[in-house]
């Protein structure tokens, strides 16, 4: 038995910047998140004991926490955009490279606030895609749904971030 | 259908993410970024798309200090329980 559970977390402690992150995006509280990362860890091992153990770890245990997520804030009220992103005009970057530097420097609660702003799905797919390494393949898989389903709410998500941080990059270039 | 000749369709979105993500072939990539030459509409998509790849791959949040060893106790804990499937 304690072999078991250290079998698990050999396995599985590598992934939980990712499933952190994941469950940052249905919890916009630190701790419900945190929460929600117990939880899945637990759901995971209680799957790993009756031998349901996956060839690649990332996507089954990111899959475990957006079941979940889904679950406990199905019904959590959205938070409405004050400006629809999708409609809000922007003036493309001018570079097809913007300054890293720039991105970097920037204030971090802009950006966390930024992803709040962004559709629950168009959230959960650049989580997977952009900061966790999934391919559109794997995300539609965890996500449930169709992958142009998936490269639409990335696209989309990726829009949005950028015509919501774009004003802020180029004040802090400017500085 | 292959996914170059699928990409002739004019989907400035869906072309976008695939090139972004860095999911098309060596054939497809050339020959969206041969369109990309001509269309202001992908092109702009493309910067976008770009950019807000950055910011998010930056929006990475760090496991708060303690949450490893509070998941590490929940398993152990947890491994004393009976296995769901056992009958009790």
């Amino acid at each position: 038995m304690r072999e078991d559970h250290e079998e698990f977390l050999r396995a599985t402690m590598g992934a939980m910047e990712l499933v952190y992150n994941l469950a940052r995006k249905f919890a916009d509280r630190q701790e419900d998140a945190e929460d929600l990362v117990q939880e899945t860890y637990l759901a995971a091992y209680r799957a790993w004991r009756d031998e349901r153990r996956p060839r690649r770890v990332e996507p089954w245990i990111a899959t475990i926490c957006l079941n979940l997520g889904r679950s406990r804030y199905r019904n959590r009220l959205r938070r409405p955009s004050e400006v629809s992103i999708e409609e809000r005009e922007v003036q493309a970057p001018r570079s097809a490279d913007p300054e890293r530097a720039a991105v970097a420097a920037m204030d971090r609660q802009a950006l966390y606030e930024a992803m709040w702003r962004l559709p629950d799905g168009q959230r959960v797919a650049i989580t997977l895609v952009d900061l966790a390494g999934f391919s559109t393949a794997e995300a539609a898989r965890a996500m449930r749904t169709p992958r142009g389903t998936v490269l639409s709410r990335l696209h989309r998500g990726r829009r949005g971030l950028a015509v919501l941080l774009w004003d802020d990059v180029r004040e802090v270039e400017e500085r | 259908m292959k996914l170059w000749l699928r990409m002739r369709r004019h989907d400035p979105e869906r072309n976008s993410a695939e090139y972004v993500s860095g999911e098309l072939s060596a054939r497809a990539r050339r020959w969206f970024e041969h369109h990309l030459l001509d269309c202001e509409d992908c092109w702009r998509e493309v910067l976008l798309g770009r950019f807000g790849r950055r910011v998010a791959e930056d929006a990475h949040e760090p496991v708060p200090l303690g949450l490893r060893d509070r998941v590490r106790a929940a398993v152990l804990l947890s491994s004393t329980d009976p296995p769901s499937g056992a009958v009790g």
